[in-house]
């Protein structure tokens, strides 16, 4: 992936959790030590777009992530928030992230974005993402947030 | 007199922060209904007074374009006004939903500000004469319109 679309990525991305979940990214342009990977429970977010231009990114949001932007998205407890909440916020962040970023990379919207999908997974770790060409990870108050995509 | 405003979005957290911010805006607010998609929306404005309808695009079994483009050729229901809450905002998609007769347009992510400006301004062109007696608003937002 080329540092102008990871630009784009991060200015698109930054837009919408600073917006809606009041929540700041930082990019991560290496990966974090072993021990700070923070494997656990984590949301799995996918969406696709295809049609002037295709692709697929994938979101993983450690829990504690995916659960404190639920908070600030609702305006609920932490104690009241819901996996489904959760899950439903996740999928709704891969699709205003990838709407936002094929704005910018299709204004002529010809591709059309796919319905987003996003399940728990109760023991998932990082570290099988890294290496992968389309890996972007951004560090928040909440733990990293991964992003595995491919735009062609 | 308060405003039915139907809600149409596949994401119940969606819905939810959609509801929460028309209700701090000000406007009042008679019922919310709610939709998962443009089918849903279709079967309540069949047995609904419906005043708004605030929708998505990017939904599941019926979208917010096929939605716009059935109330638009219904002799009652192309009365009542359709705004999009969506990431879908290209000139292309734009244009479209202009040329069936959307009153307004809000891209995800949106400021509540933004919502609250552009909801007034349509409800002021379809309703003046029942916000007659509601406080003025000044503007707070721009329309993506």
């Amino acid at each position: 992936m080329d540092q102008d679309l990871r630009r784009v990525i991060f200015e698109t991305f930054s837009e919408v959790f600073e917006t809606m979940f009041f929540t700041f990214l930082e990019p991560l342009e290496e990966a974090p030590g072993k021990e700070d990977l923070g494997q656990g429970r984590f949301v799995e977010a996918a969406i696709s777009y295809s049609g002037g231009c295709n692709g697929r990114f994938l979101f993983y949001f450690p829990w504690e992530l995916g659960k404190n932007i639920t908070v600030n998205f609702l305006g609920v407890d932490e104690d009241g928030v819901q996996e489904g909440q959760v899950k439903d916020t996740a999928a709704e962040t891969a699709n205003m992230a990838i709407g936002g970023l094929l704005g910018k990379l299709d204004p002529g919207g010809n591709a059309s974005l796919a319905i987003p999908q996003a399940r728990v997974l109760a023991e998932f770790s990082p570290e099988t993402l890294l290496g992968e060409p389309g890996l972007c990870m951004f560090s928040t108050e909440f733990g990293i947030l991964w992003v595995v995509g491919t735009h062609a | 007199m308060a405003f039915n405003i139907l809600v149409t979005d596949d994401s119940e957290t969606m819905r939810a922060v959609i509801k929460k911010t028309v209700s701090m805006s000000g406007v009042p607010v008679g019922e919310f209904h709610e939709a998962c998609n443009g089918k849903e929306a279709l079967a309540i404005l069949a047995e609904t007074w419906i005043d708004v309808i605030l929708s998505d695009i990017n939904m599941p079994e019926m979208g917010g374009m096929e939605l716009l483009k059935k109330v638009s050729e219904d002799e009652d229901l192309r009365k009542i006004p359709l705004i999009f809450i969506t990431t879908e905002a290209s000139d292309a998609r734009k244009e479209e939903a202009k040329k069936f007769g959307v009153a307004g347009y809000v891209k995800k992510p949106f400021q509540p500000e933004t919502i609250k400006a552009i909801l007034y301004e349509v409800l002021e062109k379809a309703y003046a004469h029942r916000l007659e007696d509601q406080p003025g608003e000044e503007d707070a937002g721009e329309s993506d319109f």
